[in-house]
């Protein structure tokens, strides 16, 4: 799995890409830390390229959303391929994580919140 | 047509085993849908084994697949503690943000990927079979 970080704005930016099971989740959990503790920024997880996940990913989102909630910034995920999206469905994380269809619509929705 | 390949507890065969079921899908012309969940059913057996088996030392999985003609029996062997995930209660799925909890999520994709499974203990080893429906279009 490869992590790449951007900013736009306001926004960080993680495109990630490639699979995200059991055994890359520890590698992405150590990068997305840092953001959690202190969160200052809004966040974008982009996985227009995430081929997979598991529940060793889940959890790393669901722990996010968790770290974000009670803070003034945005967590959102965007242009989650049909399979990763059905697990999100399935696990019910799509009830409280927004879900925005591409990058674009998830800095517009951020700028909406401003 | 039938495939049996061993994993050992080790995080980086989850790699081997996504290598193993995309030979698989086109030997045996599987949808890339019904591949991805296979892979995700075995993922989250396999993982469950590493961090919950209680082997400290290197210990065998055995995997194998049957194709039938409208479905795929699963069979995952180990050698671990007695652990029968059929049983274990499923995550409350509808909680708030606030009070979802991470356990079960696993097993939970299991369930919902798959078309029945059934445990059972033999000679001191987790035997657990599990049944996935290969879709009408795809036989």
């Amino acid at each position: 799995m490869k992590t790449e970080i951007s900013q736009e704005n306001d926004a960080t930016i993680f495109t990630l890409s490639g699979r995200l099971d059991s055994h890359t989740a520890p590698q992405f959990e150590k990068q997305v830390q840092d953001y959690l503790t202190s969160p200052e920024n809004h966040l974008v997880l982009n996985f227009n390229n995430l081929e997979y996940i598991s529940s060793a990913g889940l959890r790393i989102i669901l722990n996010t959303a968790k770290a974000y909630k009670p803070t003034e910034y945005q967590f959102i995920t965007c242009s989650m391929q049909d399979h990763v999206l059905e697990v999100f469905e399935i696990s019910g994380l799509d009830t409280f994580i927004t879900i925005c269809r591409t990058l674009d619509d998830s800095l517009v929705a951020l700028k909406d919140e401003e | 047509m039938e495939l049996s390949f061993q994993l050992k507890n080790n995080g980086s065969e989850l790699t081997t085993l996504h290598a193993i079921l995309g030979k698989l899908e086109k030997r045996w012309c599987l949808s890339s849908k019904t591949t991805m969940e296979l892979n995700l059913i075995l993922d989250e057996l396999v993982t469950n084994i590493i961090e919950h088996g209680g082997c400290d030392n290197e210990c065998v999985i055995d995997i194998k697949l049957i194709k039938g003609n409208s479905e795929i029996t699963l069979v995952v062997t180990d050698d671990g503690p007695p652990f029968d995930p059929t049983i274990t209660p499923a995550p409350d799925i509808s909680l708030p943000l606030e009070e979802r909890g991470c356990g079960g999520l696993g097993i939970h994709l299991v369930r919902k990927f798959s078309d029945g499974c059934m445990y059972k203990r033999t000679k001191n080893r987790n035997v657990l079979t599990l049944i996935k429906k290969i879709p009408k279009e795809h036989r």
